[in-house]
């Protein structure tokens, strides 16, 4: 006859598990002290880093741009907040001081383009306002892009929009820009004339008469675009923020 | 009309520029272009008066290297809206010919009278001639204005008792006081 199980079985068992219990505590807990420990030689080290380095951070194209993708490869991002350990960098507020001067840009020329920049033109204009420093000049289109995507947070009212092969448009206006959109401002820039009509867009892209209408009346409602109707065929289509001579002349006249 | 030394906008070479926008705000900005650029352009060419039925023959309002002009009833309602700043006034009331003040006649006028005031011209008689095309206004902003216009503006000091304008057949002439 098999004998039942006894009390003492069971309160060995319940004690042995104690055990464990206890002993798996103690193992985490040291390997929480020593995680703790790497942080803080981590983090140590990191602050000597930055105090080092704090002045290549601001100066050097470079250097911000590797130190960008070696955060990349290790999953953190150095602008997610300005609170957390990475703030001892200082990175994040040199982007945060950027992503400011691009608004200051964007809401400088809005009244000319409609809310709609190239970056090329918002580098130009933005390191003109930056003052003569070697180190305020040295500002790249990578600086501007990761400044820029940071201001999304605000909501629809600031996108950047990528147009043709490597080019990038900011808008600093609410709206939806959608694919039609942007494949009408690569095809305007990219021709170097700088509108396009119905006709044009329907040999280049195949599309029909009334989507490109649709398209380029939103454009223009949208304060995008705007329209000619002195051309003896069909009203033409031009695109203030791609007007390169605008650039320089307007950069000549006002401080920006 | 000879050419104009004038530094033409970026929107001049921008050929919608030359169509009214649909789009309010951005038709705000080109009134507001145009109207900047009307004012500047009669100052620089010391323009008067403008006639809109030859508006094609200015270089402001047709630009021919873009082989663009601006229609005439746009033209008119951008010096009507001018005409609500005091910027400019029509002539006729086919509203064809406008007189065009690239100061306001308040402005013209405190600028004439200061001239006077600097050189103790009070009390004296002065021909309206004199006033526009003396030797000794050569280096004033006034100089060479236009007569009607001039009159409106001495109007203005006449209604603040600053002067008496003579007005004859004759003599056209100003007392200051």
């Amino acid at each position: 006859m098999r004998r039942r199980a006894g009390v003492g079985a069971i309160q060995k068992q319940k004690l042995e598990q104690e055990k464990y219990k206890d002993k798996s505590n103690e193992i985490q807990e040291n390997q929480f002290e020593q995680m703790f420990r790497q942080l803080e030689f981590f983090k140590t080290n990191l602050e000597e880093f930055s105090t080092k380095h704090k002045n290549e951070i601001r100066k050097n194209v470079d250097f911000r741009r590797q130190f960008q993708e070696m955060c990349a490869s290790i999953g953190v991002d150095p602008l997610s907040s300005g609170k957390g350990f990475w703030s001892v960098l200082g990175i994040g507020d040199f982007y945060y001081e950027l992503a400011i001067q691009i608004i200051e840009v964007c809401l400088a020329t809005n009244d000319k383009n409609g809310g709609l920049i190239s970056l090329e033109e918002l580098r130009v204009r933005l390191i003109r306002a930056r003052g003569k420093r070697k180190e305020h000049q040295d500002i790249s289109k990578d600086d501007l892009l990761r400044a820029a995507q940071k201001l999304k947070i605000f909501g629809s009212g600031f996108n950047i929009i990528p147009y043709g092969k490597g080019n990038y448009m900011v808008q600093s206006v609410p709206g939806e820009l959608n694919m039609d959109h942007s494949a009408i401002l690569t095809l305007a820039s990219s021709s170097n004339r700088l509108h396009v009509s119905v006709s044009y867009l329907n040999k280049e892209l195949n599309w029909e008469p009334k989507r490109s209408q649709t398209v380029l009346d939103n454009l223009v409602n949208q304060g995008l675009a705007w329209v000619d109707l002195q051309d003896t065929y069909e009203p033409l289509y031009y695109f203030p923020s791609l007007l390169n001579e605008h650039i320089n002349s307007a950069v000549n006249l006002e401080k920006y | 009309m000879g050419e104009v030394d004038i530094e033409w906008p970026w929107q001049y070479n921008f050929p919608p520029f030359f169509t009214l926008q649909p789009n309010p705000e951005t038709r705000a900005k080109q009134v507001q272009a145009w109207k900047t650029l009307i004012l500047d352009y009669c100052k620089r060419s010391k323009l008067y008066v403008l006639d809109v039925r030859e508006a094609g023959n200015i270089a402001l309002f047709h630009n021919s290297n873009i082989n663009r002009k601006l229609d005439q009833s746009v033209i008119v309602s951008l010096l009507s809206e001018l005409q609500k700043s005091g910027h400019a006034n029509p002539i006729d009331k086919l509203k064809h010919r406008w007189e065009i003040y690239w100061h306001t006649l308040e402005e013209w006028s405190s600028m004439i009278y200061n001239y006077i005031q600097a050189r103790g011209l009070q009390n004296s008689v002065l021909t309206l001639y004199e006033l526009a095309h003396g030797d000794d206004v050569q280096d004033q902003e006034f100089f060479e204005i236009q007569n009607e216009v001039l009159i409106k503006v001495l109007q203005v000091l006449e209604k603040d008792r600053k002067c008496e304008l003579i007005l004859t057949d004759e003599d056209q002439g100003v007392k200051f006081f």
